[in-house]
């Protein structure tokens, strides 16, 4: 099941994980309408990239923005010292260094790094 | 060669391992399933930021399902 249209459909599926459907089924929303819709969004954001001009420079701009994944974790390690997280960043650039360089880890990478900071925060715990 | 096969596979879960800590560092909000899903993508050679953008748009419809269940209870 590698295909990209069966691992988009995964995608889709996760993200609607705990949706309660007995109680939507009575509103008219089944599952596979939902899960319809959700592939309909997703193939419509992995495609407006392609029509965008300049949409493989993204939307960021500066030098930041064109430097390469790894690069990028260590502005985002740099930040996470300058912000007194030091054990976070250092653990950051330990794993770093633990990932194999080149081929799709460095793809995962700069995907991270897109979403970085996308989560909302974890509860504080007390 | 079975030992070769073993070596392997604790090379692409240690790999996982270290991309699952580096996202919860990174607070993706991604769990070992869809990270392991976005990895075969990007194996795929599905463009990164794209996939970034398929994932928050997800998340954006996944909300707004949750939203409108728990306004109807």
């Amino acid at each position: 099941d590698n295909s990209i249209t069966e691992l988009l459909g995964a995608l889709c599926d996760c993200s609607i994980h705990g949706v309660s459907w007995k109680r939507r089924a009575l509103g008219g929303l089944s599952k596979e309408g939902a899960r319809k819709a959700l592939k309909k969004r997703a193939y419509g954001a992995l495609l407006s990239g392609l029509f965008r001009p300049g949409a493989s420079r993204g939307p960021a701009s500066g030098p930041a923005a064109t430097a390469p994944p790894r690069n990028r974790v260590l502005m985002v390690s740099f930040d996470l010292r300058v912000a007194g997280c030091r054990e976070e960043a250092e653990r950051l650039e330990e794993l770093l260094g633990a990932l194999p360089e080149g081929g799709s880890a460095d793809a995962v990478l700069e995907l991270l790094v897109h979403l970085a900071g996308s989560a909302a925060p974890p509860p504080a715990s007390f | 060669m079975a030992s070769g096969a073993n070596a392997n596979m604790n090379a692409v879960r240690e790999t996982m391992d270290v991309l699952l800590e580096i996202s919860r560092l990174l607070n993706t909000g991604l769990d070992m399933e869809s990270l392991s899903i976005c990895v075969r993508l990007c194996e795929q050679g599905i463009n990164p930021e794209a996939l970034s953008s398929v994932i928050k748009e997800l998340r954006k419809a996944s909300d707004s399902l949750k939203a409108s269940e728990n306004s109807t209870t």
